[in-house]
Parts: structure tokens; C-alpha cells; sequence
């Protein structure tokens, strides 16, 4: 584990939802870095889909007058979050980074933690997650397969996070703002989503942090998110 | 204008409920011995047929059990966001069935209410195989099973530690404490009829009870120790009893789930359960009567004492259920509001209404004393109240997870084979097991029975011959 | 002590027993030599016997301490020992420590209440043991053990109150 020479970073990511279009490719590079497996179109249908970031979606008005609304919801990462008191064997905990760190091995797959997450960003290994031929050869060495049995969820890209503060350390020197970007962040064709360490006060994400669109999912319920939503204009779609 | 004509003097002869009380001081003390001894030692063919239907009931919910094991928990009916549905239910239900044993056991004893006398042991294995069977959900739910003993606290190499701020780790202690505690209760009451049974058996029967009797002979020693642990049981198990289920109830009281957060969840709870598991008894304690014709010890007075307070367990209960029900639909918040109209007018309506019909008409018929103390009557009576508090269980559990504070997140529930399976097998197993019970236990505890006839003389007062009872131990 | 006669009497009620049993007394058995065993507990003075006194409470109140430390040290020394952070809460924070605590006294208490009733009556306890199997089927029976000289006035005294039986206790393999 890597610490910062004074203070601990505090990654965050900030969602500019004037800027995201809906198209889902962050989705897929989440699966594709994360080894995260297909439910399959029946278990997805029965609200068994394995996505660490999915786009929620909600219809508003009638035909033909009708709007999606539609906002990407990952882990928030809580400072207080309430899904990790709950696990009986700590596979879920608060790393000085800020991150809510899950252990995989460690999971007993009680589904406490499910419950307790008040945004279900948590999903559960129902079966033995299978990967059909070609896509065992782009599995990510960097990230755990997950067996049955074991709750899984967005971890901000954890391994890119230790890469770089690795490098960076190495180098001598500390990562720079916008140097780790989660699969998600890289891949997102109109750059809403942007990552960060909030404890810098000058790294991008603080600074949009503060805007006057800023808003976190769920505020009120006093979870400390830390994601941080943007919105000013109507997204018509 | 009628004419009043003051009634013939009462004598023991034409006095039938007194007739009916005092009939075991009727009877010699080896008696009453053989009477509860006979039933143990010869079974018809009822009963094996019983026996081997419930035994074929659990092993079909064990094959169903490794099926689970095996292909990971998607057989069952959970999703996102009902991660837990009829396995902790029926865990709940378990936990609030094992409730009756110590109310009857316990409390009462240090009530000194004597109507106890027969039932304690047939409470307290009731509680018993109840929290056995309610002890292996936590194991059934898990998503790695195998890896369960990661939840005791044990030194390892990994460093690694249960995390006690978890309400299941609060679960495992005091589940396995209320087991061992009610388990030992049953244990020691029954010491000095493992001594009777074993002074009248032979073969492997006179083996097993002379190695459960420990010796025992009945000294003024002896029984001046047992008494005294009696009494220290009888106080200690009640904290327990009462910790056990708000523990249980903590597991959802202290997420932020809506209609979960709420603190009337722990006495909710354990009301629920006093209610459930005393009509659970009532139930148990007919069929027992009749299949093991002790219809001398269990008689009509002991199954009106246990309506009444069937029926006041429920009243209780309705109090707690409205408490909480009139606070969550006042306050009128989002998603409370949605789930409460699911429940009272959506896809959940028909459970909840069959909740409140099988939980609420037991208690006005209760009122009557022709349902209190016919058999039959109270049996259904009885059936319908658990039926109730099952739905009662399936709602708080599985409704109160299908809504939450993002809509997209709404989602439903279907149960699976797998899932019913499971369930029927802790419902064979319990049955199964008090059914071996009762064949190698004496069922009634005759010691205090026979305690209990000491207390009791007939007394003339006026015109009238009336039972009273002494004031001893 | 060797020349001793172990004598068993049955009787039937309550009210011989009690008298046979101040008789015994009058003819100068002493407490230690005398006990008495029922199937049924009578109430504690009514055979005119002195009470005993016990260390069962002592031993309960020392496993209520045991399991209130041990309580203590899982929920709130632990967590120290083996550090992670939860959100929103300290290591070690009232309530589940108390939960705990709570708990683990309640086991300690249970446990250290059979384990103590068991330790005090010495159980368990399998040889051979005066006593008479009619005991369960409701008789009282009085074990006396005296000098072989006063074999005769025994008899005697527990006869006068309609002794059933009076002779050697069965000797069972309890």
C-alpha cells in the first residue's frame, strides 16, 4: 500500500451528466477490465446483471412526447458507507484512500452489504461466473476472477490506481492529477466522467467538485459519497 | 317473580371440572409413571409411516441443499435487490417458534403458575429443535458456505478477525447461546426423570437413561441443588430470550433499508415471536396429546391457560404491529409510501391481507372459552395464527426489499424449488426430531407433576368443595 | 467407621418419615449418618432436616464475571489488535460491544450454573449407590447408617411408623 508523503489521497470521480450521452461504453470497459461476466439476457431480465457501472434509465412523459433521463451510478465509494459495518467478516472495509475496499477472498457471501447499500450497487455471484472462448483470452491478469458466491462491485479501478502510484513512486515523484484513469473514465467518448484526489485542492475533480452543478446521489442519507454528479441543462434525448 | 332455590351442597362427586383437575391425585405415584412411560416404549404404525415420510422430506431438502452448494445461489429465487428472501425468513420464523418453550419453562415457573407443570419439556424441546433448525439457515443462505468458520473468532495467520460490529456475529453468539442455554435447561430438568425411566426399563433403553441420569437418586441433597440451578436457569435464560430475538430483529433494524430502520423492530419482534411460538405449542401439545394419549395430563384447563395467553400475545402483537404501521404511514417518505402501498394495495395485497385475517380472527375466537378448550378448534386456531406470522415474516423480508430510494432499482421475486425444498426440509426436521423425542424422553416431566399434586387439596368453603393449592418451594 | 450398617426404610407418607426420622434422632443417629431419598422433592424443612448450604451461587457469580471479561476483551480489545476501519463508525463502538458483552455473560452464567450443579452433587457419578428403585414409584426412604448395636432399636423405632420394608438398600449400578 502506498501512502502520499503528507496527506492521503481521497479518489473521487466527478459524473458531468450534461456531457454523457448514455451510450454505455463505459459499461463495457468496465467488463473488459474488470473480468466482469455476462449474466445473460434471462438472469439480466430477472435483476441479475453483473454491471459495476450501469446507466439507470427512467422514462418520463408520454408518446411521442416521451424523455429518457438516464445517469451512470457506480459505487459512490462512501466515507460512511453503510454496506461495510454490516459484513460479518470484514470482506468489505475503508482504505485510508478513501476507497471502499472489497476483498474477494474473503467474502463469505452473506449479501448483507447488498442490503445495506442504499444505491444497490453491489451485485452477487448467483452462479459460477462463465466466460465464453474468446473472451477467456482478454481476461485482465490484474484482476481477480471471481468464484460464486461472492459480492463484487466498481473499485474505481483499484489495480490502475496502484500501477500508477507505484510507477510514480519509483520515479520518485507523486501521480499526477489526471495520470490514473479507471477503464471507464479512459474510455468515455464525451469525457464526462472525470477521476480524481479530492484532498488536492487544485486536481480537476475538486475544482468541478465545487461548481454550482454539483449535486451527490442520495445526499441526504448522510453516505459521504464520493461521486460527485453535475448537471445544469436538460439532457434531451 | 322466580322462586330462588339455593343448590345442593358440591361434592367431589357431582363437581366435573373439579373432577377433572384433581383426577391425578387420584392416581398412585407408579401410576402415573407407567401412563407416561408406555407411550415412549410402544409406537404404532402410524407413527413409523410419519417418521418416514418426514425423514424422506429432509433428505429430499438436503439433496436440494448440496444442489444449492453446488450450483451457486442463482437457484434459488434471490436477485438484486432481494438478497434475502425465504431462507431468512424462515429463519426469523424458527427463531420466534424456539420463543414459547422459555416463556412456558421460565417465566412461568418463576410465576409460580402450576398449569405449566406438563408442558415445560415439551416447550422447551420445542425450543430446542427449533433454534437447531433456525441455526442452519445463516449456514444455508451463504454464498461460500464452505468458507463458514471464517465468523468464529479464532487466531489464524492471516490476521484476520470476525468483525463484531456485525449484527450476524451478534446473530451466531447468541443464537448458539440461547441453544446451549435451553438445551441445559432441558437437560436438567430432565435428570430426575431419567432416573424414573431408568428404573423401569431395561436393555439399551436402562443403558441410555442410566448414563443421561448421571447417578441420580433423589437425595434432599440432590434435590436442593437442582432447585436452586432450576431457579438460577429460570432467571438467566429470560435476558437471553428476550436479547436473542431484538439481535435477530437488528439484522434488518439497523440498515438504512426503509421500513427496516425502525426501532420498533426489536420488542415487534420478540412480541411476534412470544405470539408464534405459543401457538406453535398449543398446536404441538394437541397432536401430542392425542397421539400419545395423554389426554390425563393435558387437560382442558392447561389448553385454556395457554389460549388466554395465546390470545393476549396477539393483542400484544397487534399493538406493535399498528405502533409501527401508523408511524411509517404518517410520516408519509417516498419510498416508505411506496412500499406500504404495495403492500396494502399492489402485487403484495393478497399476502398481506391473509397476514392480518390469520393473525387477527385467531384472537377474537380465542375469546371464546368452547375454542380454548376443544382440541380441534384450538388446533386450526392455532395453524392459522403461524400461517399468519409466516406472511407476517415473508413480508417484513422479502416485501421490504423489492423498493428502495432509486426506482430503477425496484425489482420482484419468484421463490424456486430449491428454495421451497429447503424450507419444507426445516419443517420435516423439526417434526422428525420431536417426533424421536418423544419416544426416547419421557415427555411429561413427572417429577413435577408429582411434585405439583402435593400442592393440592380440596377445601370446603361454604357450600362449595374447592381445590386450593399450598404455598410450597 | 468400618463396622457400620447401612439400613434402607420405606414408608409411605411424609408424616411417618418425619416422625421416624425425629426418633432417629432421639436415639443418637446423627445428621451426617441419616439421608433421605425421594422421588418427589418434598419442601425443604418438612422432613425436619437442616438446609444446606451451597456454593452454587459463588460459582455462578465468578462464571458471570468470567464471561463479562471475555465479553469485553472480544469487543473491545480485539478490534484493536487486528485494526480495520468501517465507515461511519469507530473500532469499537457502544452498542455491539455491548451486544457482545451482554451475550457472552449470559453463556457464562448458564454454563457456570450446570457445570456448577454438577460439580456440587458430584455428578457424574456411576458405581454402585444405596438405593431402592421403589424410590420413583413414590415411596420415601430413609438411609440410616449406625453402629450394629443399635441394629435393633432402629428397626424398632422405623417399624413403629410403618416402615414397608427395613433392610440392606438394593446396591444398583446407578
Amino acid at each position: 500500500m502506498s501512502h502520499s508523503a503528507e496527506v492521503n489521497h481521497r479518489w473521487a470521480m466527478v459524473v458531468d451528466l450534461d456531457r454523457c450521452t448514455g451510450c454505455q461504453a463505459c459499461v463495457v470497459a468496465c467488463h473488459a477490465e474488470n473480468n466482469v461476466p455476462v449474466a445473460g439476457e434471462k438472469q439480466a431480465a430477472y435483476g441479475r446483471w453483473m454491471h459495476w457501472i450501469i446507466i439507470h434509465r427512467y422514462w418520463e412523459g408520454e408518446y411521442p412526447n416521451v424523455k429518457a433521463r438516464f445517469m451512470p451510478v457506480m459505487c459512490q465509494q462512501c466515507g460512511e458507507a453503510p454496506c461495510e459495518p454490516v459484513c460479518p467478516v470484514f470482506a468489505t472495509y475503508h482504505n485510508p484512500e478513501g476507497l471502499n475496499a472489497q476483498i474477494y477472498n474473503r467474502c463469505i457471501g452473506t449479501r448483507f452489504c447488498g442490503n445495506g447499500c442504499p444505491y444497490k450497487v453491489r451485485t452477487f455471484n448467483w452462479f459460477r461466473p462463465e466466460f465464453p472462448e474468446p473472451l477467456t483470452e482478454q481476461l485482465n491478469p490484474d484482476v481477480t476472477v471471481r468464484s460464486r458466491g461472492i459480492i463484487e462491485k466498481c473499485t474505481f479501478c483499484v489495480q490502475r490506481i496502484r500501477r500508477v502510484e507505484i510507477e510514480a513512486r519509483a520515479q520518485g515523484r507523486e501521480p499526477q492529477d489526471g495520470e490514473v484513469q479507471p477503464a471507464c473514465v479512459q474510455t468515455c467518448p464525451p469525457g464526462a466522467l472525470i477521476f480524481g484526489d479530492l484532498n488536492d485542492s487544485n486536481s480537476q475533480v475538486s475544482q468541478l467538485a465545487r461548481s454550482r452543478r454539483a449535486f451527490r446521489l442520495l445526499d441526504e442519507l448522510g453516505t459521504d459519497p464520493g461521486v460527485v454528479y453535475l448537471k445544469g441543462g436538460e439532457t434531451d434525448v | 317473580m322466580s322462586e330462588f332455590r339455593p343448590e345442593p351442597s358440591i361434592e367431589p362427586e357431582n363437581a366435573p371440572e373439579f373432577e377433572e383437575r384433581l383426577l391425578l391425585l387420584e392416581r398412585e405415584d407408579w401410576e402415573i409413571n407407567q401412563a407416561v412411560l408406555q407411550p415412549m416404549l410402544k409406537s404404532g404404525w402410524v407413527f413409523w409411516v410419519v417418521v418416514i415420510l418426514l425423514g424422506a422430506l429432509v433428505l429430499w431438502g438436503l439433496y436440494a441443499w448440496g444442489y444449492l452448494v453446488y450450483w451457486g445461489i442463482g437457484v434459488s429465487g434471490k436477485n438484486r435487490p432481494v438478497y434475502w428472501t425465504l431462507f431468512i425468513t424462515t429463519f426469523v420464523f424458527w427463531i420466534g417458534i424456539s420463543h414459547a418453550g422459555t416463556m412456558i419453562s421460565a417465566v412461568l415457573r418463576l410465576l409460580k403458575a402450576d398449569w405449566r407443570r406438563p408442558i415445560t419439556r415439551g416447550a422447551e424441546a420445542m425450543t430446542a429443535f427449533a433454534l437447531m433448525m433456525a441455526g442452519l439457515y445463516p449456514l444455508i443462505h451463504l454464498g461460500r458456505v464452505w468458507k463458514f468458520y471464517w465468523m468464529i473468532p479464532y487466531p489464524n495467520n492471516r490476521f484476520m478477525w470476525p468483525n463484531f460490529q456485525s449484527p450476524l456475529m451478534w446473530d451466531l453468539v447468541a443464537i448458539f447461546t440461547y441453544l446451549i442455554g435451553s438445551g441445559l435447561y432441558l437437560f436438567l430438568a430432565l435428570i430426575p426423570d431419567m432416573a424414573m425411566a431408568r428404573d423401569h426399563t431395561e436393555g439399551w433403553r436402562y443403558r441410555l437413561y442410566r448414563t443421561l441420569a448421571l447417578g441420580w437418586r433423589g437425595t434432599e441433597a440432590e434435590w436442593h441443588k437442582l432447585h436452586r440451578a432450576l431457579a438460577i436457569f429460570s432467571v438467566a435464560i429470560i435476558p437471553i430470550f428476550l436479547s436473542v430475538h431484538s439481535i435477530v430483529s437488528w439484522d434488518f433494524a439497523v440498515t438504512i433499508q426503509p421500513r427496516w430502520h425502525s426501532t420498533i423492530f426489536a420488542p415487534y419482534f420478540v412480541v411476534g415471536a412470544i405470539y408464534s411460538g405459543l401457538a406453535a405449542l398449543a398446536t404441538i401439545l394437541v397432536i401430542v396429546r392425542s397421539g400419545m394419549k395423554l389426554q390425563e395430563f393435558l387437560r382442558a384447563e392447561h389448553f385454556n391457560a395457554l389460549g388466554k395467553l395465546v390470545m393476549v400475545a396477539g393483542m400484544a402483537w397487534t399493538y406493535f404491529w399498528f405502533a409501527g404501521f401508523i408511524t411509517e404511514w404518517y410520516g408519509n417518505e417516498p419510498v416508505v409510501r411506496e412500499l406500504i402501498h404495495e403492500e396494502v394495495a399492489g402485487k403484495l395485497a393478497p399476502l398481506f391481507y391473509l397476514q392480518m385475517t390469520a393473525n387477527l380472527l385467531p384472537i377474537g375466537l380465542l375469546v371464546f372459552k368452547k375454542v380454548r378448550t376443544t382440541p380441534a378448534l384450538l388446533l386450526v386456531t392455532t395453524l392459522l395464527v403461524n400461517v399468519g406470522m409466516f406472511t407476517e415474516r415473508v413480508l417484513i423480508v422479502i416485501g421490504n426489499l423489492e423498493r428502495n430510494h432509486l426506482p430503477f432499482n425496484w425489482g420482484t421475486y419468484r421463490p424456486t424449488w430449491v428454495e421451497l425444498s429447503i424450507v419444507g426440509m426445516t419443517f420435516a426436521g423439526f417434526a422428525l426430531l420431536y417426533m424421536l423425542f418423544s419416544r426416547i424422553v419421557p415427555y411429561v416431566p413427572v417429577w413435577e407433576i408429582k411434585e405439583g399434586r402435593l400442592r393440592y387439596t380440596l377445601r370446603r368453603i361454604g357450600r362449595l368443595l374447592i381445590p386450593t393449592a399450598a404455598e410450597i418451594e | 467407621m468400618n463396622n457400620t450398617i447401612t439400613l434402607l426404610a420405606l414408608f409411605e407418607k411424609s408424616t411417618q418419615t418425619a416422625e421416624a426420622i425425629d426418633d432417629l434422632y432421639n436415639l443418637g443417629i446423627p445428621d451426617e449418618n441419616m439421608t433421605v431419598i425421594t422421588g418427589v422433592p418434598y419442601p425443604e424443612r418438612s422432613l425436619g432436616r437442616h438446609r444446606e448450604w451451597l456454593t452454587l451461587p459463588y460459582i455462578v457469580m465468578g462464571g458471570a464475571v468470567g464471561g463479562l471479561l471475555f465479553g469485553l476483551f472480544l469487543s473491545v480489545i480485539t478490534p484493536h489488535l487486528y485494526r480495520l476501519d468501517v465507515g461511519g463508525h469507530p473500532p469499537v463502538g457502544f452498542p455491539p460491544a455491548a451486544v457482545i458483552t451482554f451475550v457472552f455473560t449470559m453463556l457464562a452464567i448458564i454454563v457456570s450454573t450446570f457445570l456448577g450443579v454438577l460439580w456440587e452433587m458430584d455428578f457424574p457419578r456411576f458405581g454402585t449407590a444405596p438405593y431402592h428403585r421403589l424410590v420413583t414409584d413414590g415411596r420415601l426412604a430413609v438411609l440410616v447408617e449406625c453402629l450394629p448395636d443399635l441394629e435393633q432399636k432402629v428397626r424398632q423405632v422405623v417399624n413403629s411408623h410403618q416402615a414397608s420394608y427395613v433392610g440392606e438398600p438394593e446396591r444398583l449400578v446407578l
